[in-house]
């Protein structure tokens, strides 16, 4: 497999997770928008740090309004994460790579970029919303599913899943990290901006709140929503969960070389700083610190699988 | 199938052929407007259609076209760069018998122009022998003098052919140009049948038409015998110029179909005398490379220095006959325009033989007589550069103002050798289909063929392209022209 390759398949997938991830975010904050509206302004704020994105939208736009918002995370140009541009950006590392993928993985890749820009060309309502979601996370999750039932179980298929797992645990300590202060002790936290409605955004945001809900009986609470998020080894957007899958992919493509592996061996400090937390865990001071050295050490560990893999020359 | 009487015939032609108008030959109807034997059995299908589901279906062709991606790149159009090439679903029909000649035709032309290139790099003996003028060859971009005196593996310079052919006032097929540099448009003769079986299932179980999808399968046979090395499996990769050029579509279709790694000069370095690609595990040989990017690209080393496509070093990795390149650095003195017209002379020359397709009459405005001939008449002749591709740099006489005219003419006196010259030729019609029905438009072919030590093979049918317009001879999808599935049946 050329290193070439491997970087557009790595970045393809790494597109297509953002813009799901984009996608999830704006969900979560319509969903606050419909339903309870006192602390809308600040829960986009919130969607738009997270996205990194936030000076770019002060650029052009001096208030915080749901509709603009959401706008700006699909397609506005000024946006340089925008769903649209994601999509386009995966399509033409598809398309560079088209001879890496399947027939049915490339125009489901292909088709979602077409019918996505046809569908937010047009301007967009409130009423246009929640149609254009299903139908954007619809058509990246038959670009998923062909990709699982349709690839060789080889290099391809591995490069695809890193690029995936490394984008997943960065949008999902990002997320952890821009509301660090719905985790503090108690006593500590201003009434008026903790609700549970912030704790089920977060859940909401990455698909696990009915997981959440029934692994611990319907109860939230801040700790075992951390636990959750961090650690759980069978939640998907978990960090512990994205490691372990990066970790064995590495794995998968270094075979008996893997002990050699600076990536490898990388993941494994990082996957030992992820769970010591969880051993001395005095409540939750020191939390933004530790995502913040967290989401900087998968940084690294992104560049360096590219390295390993002869990216680039 | 039954085949029909005249009543049926007519049934047909008052329906579908309400507004053909046939002038010059066509492919579907005599010149009596009656129904060739070779569209028979194709059109009695047709005629019982429902026209709205025919509609309903060109649409849907369109759409897949869209959705596969084939697309190609429109040069300096910024809006909207990825265009489809319109596919029209009617198919050109060809019977088995005419296609035979055809076949061979296409066979005994690249096997000559095999031996001219061999020639033309070693003994000169067609210049010799005051066949073709040395200046031709030698003031010719085309013609690399670093490939003299070089012996290509197996003294095969043009693995890889496209033989652009037309009907003129009659049945007969005739050479319009030759295309051995990097010919292009395969991947859309393959696309054409996949999307017509996909529209129309029960016409391929009912008629027996010649698979063209064995194409991939031959390509990879002839590439992996092209190699030098001892390799039981030789490693073949393409060489793209990248995702922006205009075929790239093709080009990945093809590595995709061959099952072979598509490469560009940044993959590729030259390593311990060997050319190398960059792979997940370090660097790794390649023994034989399909280039789709022209000669001067190939090494900045040996061509044009700031060139990013090719490989530093590549020529002297070929020179130490250590790689294969398909097709052979400096195989496009062959298909330049002027050399053409030598072709048949070449055809007697080295094969002995007559040859079995005919040159479009052709005038050298390198030549005297010819060129007072070629300005006294430009009204009613075509103009070409002879070192232009892809309809680009022509003037068609009958349909220029005079203000073009006038201008082309200074440009031809300038530099009479840079122009030929051929009669404005009527290319023959085929049916497209229509909202208002059936409508007659020019079409030319593209036959491809694959040239290997031991037997050359020849698509069956090949790409033909289509003028929409009504009355344009122009079929270039560069310039607006479409395709259509071709067909060799037994009729």
């Amino acid at each position: 497999m050329l290193g070439n390759t491997a970087d557009s398949i790595f970045w393809m997938f790494r597109y297509l997770e953002r813009a799901e991830h984009a996608s999830r975010l704006i969900e979560t904050g319509f969903q606050l928008f419909l339903t309870s509206k006192e602390n809308i302004k600040s829960e986009w704020k919130s969607i738009l740090k997270t996205s990194g994105s936030e000076n770019y939208y002060y650029q052009n736009n001096e208030q915080i309004d749901s509709i603009t918002v959401i706008k700006f995370i699909l397609k506005e140009p000024s946006n340089p994460n925008n769903i649209l541009t994601l999509l386009e950006k995966a399509r033409n590392n598809a398309k560079k790579s088209r001879v890496s993928l399947t027939k049915e993985v490339w125009e489901a890749t292909n088709s979602c970029w077409l019918d996505m820009n046809q569908m937010l060309k047009k301007n967009i309502y409130d009423k246009d919303v929640q149609n254009i979601l299903f139908q954007l996370r619809e058509k990246i999750a038959l670009i998923i599913g062909y990709l699982n039932n349709t690839m060789l179980r080889n290099e391809i298929l591995y490069f695809s899943y890193l690029g995936t797992y490394i984008e997943r645990f960065d949008n999902t300590a990002r997320i952890l990290d821009v509301r660090h202060f719905l985790f503090l002790p108690n006593t500590m936290i201003r009434n008026d901006i903790i609700g549970e409605t912030q704790w089920e955004a977060i859940l909401r945001s990455l698909s696990a709140y009915r997981a959440y809900m029934w692994q611990n009986q319907n109860e939230l609470s801040a700790i075992n929503i951390s636990n959750f998020l961090l650690f759980d080894e069978k939640m998907p957007r978990s960090l512990k969960f994205s490691l372990d899958q990066i970790l064995n992919y590495i794995k998968l493509l270094k075979k008996n070389k893997v002990k050699d592996s600076v990536s490898f061996n990388l993941g494994l400090s990082i996957q030992s700083k992820l769970v010591s937390r969880k051993k001395n865990y005095n409540y939750d001071f020191g939390l933004h610190n530790y995502l913040d050295r967290l989401i900087k050490s998968n940084i690294k560990l992104g560049n360096l699988i590219e390295e390993e893999f002869n990216f680039h020359r | 199938m039954n085949s029909l009487n005249n009543s049926e015939l007519d049934s047909i032609k008052t329906d579908l052929f309400k507004n053909y108008k046939v002038s010059g030959y066509d492919e579907a109807l005599n010149e009596n407007s009656k129904v060739r034997l070779s569209y028979k059995k194709f059109l009695n299908w047709f005629k019982d259609q429902e026209y709205s589901d025919l509609s309903k279906k060109h649409l849907d062709a369109n759409k897949l076209f869209k959705i596969t991606g084939i697309t190609f790149n429109v040069y300096g159009n910024k809006q909207d760069r990825e265009k489809l090439i319109p596919f029209d679903m009617v198919p050109r029909i060809i019977s088995a018998k005419e296609w035979q000649k055809v076949e061979k035709g296409v066979s005994q032309r690249i096997r000559a122009i095999n031996s001219f290139l061999n020639d033309i790099y070693h003994s000169q003996e067609i210049i010799k022998s005051n066949i073709l003028p040395l200046e031709l060859v030698y003031n010719n971009p085309a013609f690399l003098f670093q490939m003299i005196g070089f012996r290509p593996p197996n003294n095969i310079y043009n693995h890889i052919s496209g033989i652009d052919l037309i009907k003129t006032k009659g049945s007969e097929f005739f050479v319009l140009e030759d295309n051995v540099r990097v010919p292009s448009g395969i991947s859309y003769m393959m696309k054409n049948r996949d999307i017509m079986i996909n529209l129309f299932p029960e016409l391929f179980s009912k008629l027996s038409i010649k698979n063209s999808k064995l194409y991939p399968l031959n390509l990879s046979k002839m590439l992996k015998k092209s190699s030098s090395s001892n390799k039981k499996n030789p490693v073949v990769a393409i060489l793209t110029p990248g995702v922006n050029n205009s075929a790239f579509f093709e080009h990945s279709y093809l590595a995709d179909q061959m099952g072979v790694e598509l490469v560009e000069g940044i993959d590729l370095s030259v390593i311990k005398g060997y050319l190398a690609m960059r792979t997940i595990d370090g660097w790794k040989n390649i023994d034989v490379l399909y280039r789709r990017i022209d000669d001067e690209y190939i090494d900045p080393l040996w061509f044009k220095e700031d060139s990013l496509l090719g490989v530093p070093g590549l020529m002297d990795v070929y020179r130490k006959g250590n790689i294969t390149i398909a097709n052979a650095p400096g195989t496009g003195i062959a298909d330049d325009k002027a050399i053409y017209s030598y072709v048949p002379e070449m055809i007697k020359f080295y094969l002995g033989e007559q040859p079995i397709l005919k040159n479009i009459e052709t005038y050298r405005c390198s030549d005297s007589q010819s060129l007072k001939y070629v300005i006294g008449n430009i009204k009613e002749l075509v103009v070409k550069e002879v070192h232009g591709s892809g309809g680009y740099g022509m003037l068609i006489g009958p349909f220029a103002t005079s203000n073009e005219i006038n201008s082309f003419k200074k440009k031809i006196l300038a530099n009479p050798k840079k122009y030929i010259a051929q009669p404005t030729l009527s290319l023959s019609t085929c049916p497209i289909f229509t909202k208002t029905g059936l409508v007659p438009r020019h079409v030319d072919l593209r036959p491809f063929a694959l040239l290997s030590k031991d037997e050359v093979y020849v698509t069956p049918g090949g790409l033909t392209r289509v003028a929409l317009k009504k009355g344009s001879l122009v079929v270039n999808s560069s310039q607006g022209g479409g395709t259509k599935d071709t067909w060799v049946i037994d009729s």
